[in-house]
């Protein structure tokens, strides 16, 4: 009897269902792990948080800097920058927005418990001029600071002051991590970290609305082949990213479409720069060869990027031949020539180095970090076995790849480099320059790659306030790292996406998703 | 009675600290943690800061009495990822998990016992046949395929159940449950069948088996002889004496359903504690790493001692032989 009743109401509740047509629901395999704005400086948190939150200058769809929550800004002479923020702006709470803000976030996302202070290393001061009006004041010209500072969100100062989240916090939890209140044209209605995050759009917001959503949910899922199943069954109307071997048939199927772009991220070849002698293989301990430039080329030569991204990438991602993709600020145009694949050039110049016969080395490379990365290596392995070079490829997870990379454990190194700023600076700073701990340069050049006229331009490059000498010496820049082959860029990360037919969005180089840019049909 | 459960709980106090040990010497094989919590723009200094912090810069013996001392008083630290308390996330996780064990554990129960015995008291219909064949399948196909085809199946192709996830839940005191909306009962078909098919199967071929054996024995031939109904003799006597097997395999499948459940709520989302597991050991989250570790391992230690426990309840003869032997 109890049992037929259960049955009754279980199919009672199935036949009754439940219905909100205009939830907008997407997923991503990873989710944003707090909610607030200051507390990390990854992808997947400041692009969710980019819904919520909104900072003095805005990325438009072509990634052009432009007014959010300054209305114009304008640099003070060689000091500094001053903005002028909007009026009339008010917080999801309903608290009004002033400069008061800006200066409690600017302090809050520096502070020694941020993970954005980088971004303020060349702020000496911030100064309020009056209400709507603040100077950032640099310790040098910076002519790409507002370009630099397009994530850094504003924070209501007495909303974060009455619920102890004055500072953001990474080791503990505190009141920002679960709650938001932000300008932005979403605001946070529900947060279960890991499983769940709802937003509604913000009544009071400022902007013109350009989306026709009315609650949008947020689901992390891990597993690709579940993200392409709850696409393809509607339970979701938008996926990111769309795995690249679903790609294909993702698009032959009615109800979805893929979309396909091209991510800031570039991926590239990395050497042991300084290392006396190879680590890894058959001829470890002996000289290392990729000491010289002809042999670092000879690896250029020999990769065959088109054949790479025809095969493992099915032809969605683009070759390239700098540190960054031509959709970056400060690109120069002519050195967008890749290395022409050419066997007998490669031999020629492993042969006029000293390697005619080749040799063997260790292949550094992570297997869960990028689109297919170690398909990629092994690829490069292969191709790199025509002209004699014997690479020991070792794969791993990212969770290991760091630390071995940081331990210079490794001849050859696969790294993908987005750079946050968009700008042509970002890789020479982090990439190019020699490591400097106290200046804190050259973070990220594990090989340890010096040249002194590159180490010389930085600073110059920081500080030029004219587009086009700054221009020559990032051309200059690209020039010295092609020629020295420093590093031997292979190709542009594809962007993947897939939604329901009915959806309407832009896809961002960042890979962002804005959802304010979007409209169900 | 007492001595065998004392000496069984020292076994197993034992057994955790062990666990506990080699889980937390490992910890150091599956990563670093810094790089997933800082950002791209990060310093060496902050790297070498947050290890310090985190007192990762410490040998692993003291890292592992740290945890111990903590743990004991009931506090697993803070997760690396989530910035929360490890017991707040693992409470939030656990109904889900549990849930979907119960379901699946009840559905191969049920599935299990009722099949086993029809293929049994039927061995050479063709029905029967057929059962044991497909369940072949069941054993032998990996969890995860077993999982993506249903979701083809179920909500791809036919659209009648949700692909991934819980559902909607209602908030119980610190339960949530998915049992009390649609969307919830309709989401947790699927995994719990992925969870349970291998374990119906098992159940199922282990009693038919036993109820083969029972069915030969001389007292099903008295009492068909005595003129029983088949009703009775295979539910009440046949059934009756194939079930401490059937209780031992079950308990122990138990403890096995909710650590397979990691693959299971990989495939489909479901927000319990395996995923969460997976999503540590992606992330190097080692506070949440240790306690999941401990937490399934004072499960499976406290099943055995329950399974253990049950014999003394439902096998006279082993009170028998014990008091003989105690006296």
């Amino acid at each position: 009897m109890l049992s037929r009743t259960a049955l009754a109401m279980l199919t009672a509740a199935m036949l009754s269902g439940t219905a909100a047509a205009e939830t907008f629901r997407w997923s991503s395999d990873t989710d944003p792990q707090t909610m607030d704005p200051h507390a990390v400086n990854s992808a997947p948190v400041l692009g969710f948080l980019n819904n919520v939150y909104e900072g003095l200058v805005r990325r438009d769809k072509g990634m052009a800097v432009e007014g959010a929550l300054a209305e114009r800004w304008e640099p003070i002479g060689k000091d500094g920058w001053r903005f002028h923020l909007r009026k009339g702006v008010t917080f999801h709470d309903g608290s009004k927005f002033n400069a008061e803000d800006v200066l409690f976030s600017y302090q809050r996302a520096s502070s020694e418990a941020a993970d954005t202070a980088s971004w303020f290393a060349p702020v000496s001061e911030v100064k309020i001029v009056d209400d709507h009006t603040i100077d950032f004041l640099t310790t040098a010209p910076n002519p790409i600071f507002p370009d630099s500072i397009a994530n850094f969100m504003i924070l209501d100062k007495g909303w974060a002051e009455d619920n102890n989240a004055a500072l953001p916090s990474k080791e503990e939890e505190n009141f920002a991590t679960l709650n938001a209140n932000g300008t932005g044209a979403f605001k946070l209605v529900e947060r279960q970290p890991g499983l769940k995050t709802v937003l509604e759009p913000h009544g009071g917001w400022w902007g013109t609305v350009e989306h026709n959503i009315t609650r949008a949910e947020f689901t992390p899922i891990q597993n690709p082949a579940t993200a392409v199943a709850a696409l393809l069954s509607g339970d979701v109307d938008m996926i990111n990213p769309v795995p690249v071997q679903d790609a294909a048939k993702l698009k032959q199927r009615d109800a979805v479409t893929v979309i396909e772009g091209i991510e800031a991220r570039v991926i590239m070849l990395g050497f042991a720069h300084a290392a006396e002698t190879l680590k890894y293989g058959a001829d470890a301990g002996k000289p290392n060869p990729f000491r010289d430039a002809r042999v670092r080329k000879a690896v250029a030569h020999s990769v065959n990027v088109d054949a790479i991204l025809q095969t493992i990438m099915r032809g969605s991602a683009t070759a390239e031949s700098q540190l960054i993709s031509p959709a970056m600020r400060g690109y120069s145009k002519d050195l967008s020539s890749r290395p022409a694949v050419d066997v007998g050039k490669a031999r020629a110049l492993l042969a006029e180095a000293g390697y005619a016969d080749g040799f063997s080395f260790g292949l550094k490379c992570p297997n869960d970090r990028y689109l297919n990365d170690e398909s990629v290596c092994q690829a490069v392995v292969s191709m790199l076995a025509k002209i004699g070079l014997k690479a020991e490829l070792d794969a791993m997870p990212v969770r290991n790849y760091w630390p071995e990379l940081r331990a210079d454990n490794f001849d050859m190194y696969l790294l993908g480099w987005s750079p946050g700023t968009f700008d042509a600076e970002h890789p020479i700073r982090f990439l190019a320059h020699t490591p400097n701990k106290e200046k804190k340069l050259g973070s990220w050049n594990f090989g340890d790659f010096s040249n002194s006229r590159v180490d010389e331009l930085l600073p110059q490059i920081q500080s030029e306030i004219d587009d086009s000498k700054r221009q020559a010496m990032l051309d200059e820049s690209a020039k010295i790292l092609q020629d020295e082959m420093a590093y031997v860029p292979l190709y542009v990360q594809p962007l993947i996406w897939g939604t329901r037919d009915n959806v309407d969005l832009t896809q961002r180089p960042d890979n962002f998703f804005i959802l304010r840019w979007t409209t169900v049909k | 009675m007492l001595a065998f459960t004392l000496q069984r709980v020292f076994q197993s106090i034992v057994v955790l600290l062990v666990v506990g040990l080699v889980a937390f010497s490992m910890f150091r094989f599956v990563g670093d943690p810094i790089d997933n919590m800082l950002g791209q723009e990060r310093t060496d200094a902050d790297i070498e800061r947050l290890r310090g912090e985190l007192g990762l810069d410490q040998p692993f013996p003291i890292q592992y009495g740290k945890f111990l001392k903590n743990a004991v008083q009931g506090n697993f630290g803070i997760s690396y990822r989530q910035a929360r308390p490890v017991s707040t996330i693992l409470a939030e996780r656990a109904p889900a998990t549990l849930e979907l064990a119960a379901v699946s554990g009840l559905f191969a129960i049920f599935f299990g016992v009722g099949l086993g015995v029809f293929t049994a008291i039927r061995r050479d219909g063709f029905a029967a046949n057929a059962i044991m064949t497909i369940s072949l399948l069941g054993v032998s196909l990996p969890t995860f395929l077993i999982g993506i085809l249903l979701i083809y199946v179920f909500a791809v192709e036919l659209g009648w159940l949700p692909s991934f996830g819980r559902g909607d839940t209602v908030k119980i005191g610190g339960w949530s449950t998915g049992f009390l909306t649609a969307s919830g009962l309709k989401a947790i078909i699927l995994p719990a069948i992925t969870l349970g098919l291998y374990q119906m199967t098992l159940i199922m071929r282990l009693v038919r088996s036993e109820m083969l054996e029972v069915l030969r024995a001389d007292y099903i031939r008295f009492a068909r002889a005595r003129g029983l109904k088949e009703r009775a003799i295979n539910f009440r006597h046949a059934l009756k004496n194939t079930l401490v097997p059937v209780i031992t395999v079950t308990g122990l499948q138990l403890g096995a359903i909710i650590a397979f459940a990691i693959i299971t709520e990989t495939v489909f989302q479901w927000p319990g504690v395996g995923l969460l597991f997976i999503n540590a050991i992606q992330f190097v989250d080692i506070p949440v790493m240790a306690a999941y570790l401990m937490l399934i391992s004072v499960m499976f230690v406290g099943i055995n001692l329950i399974v253990d426990l049950l014999y003394f309840s439902i096998d006279p003869r082993l009170r028998i032989d014990r008091s003989a032997a105690e006296g």
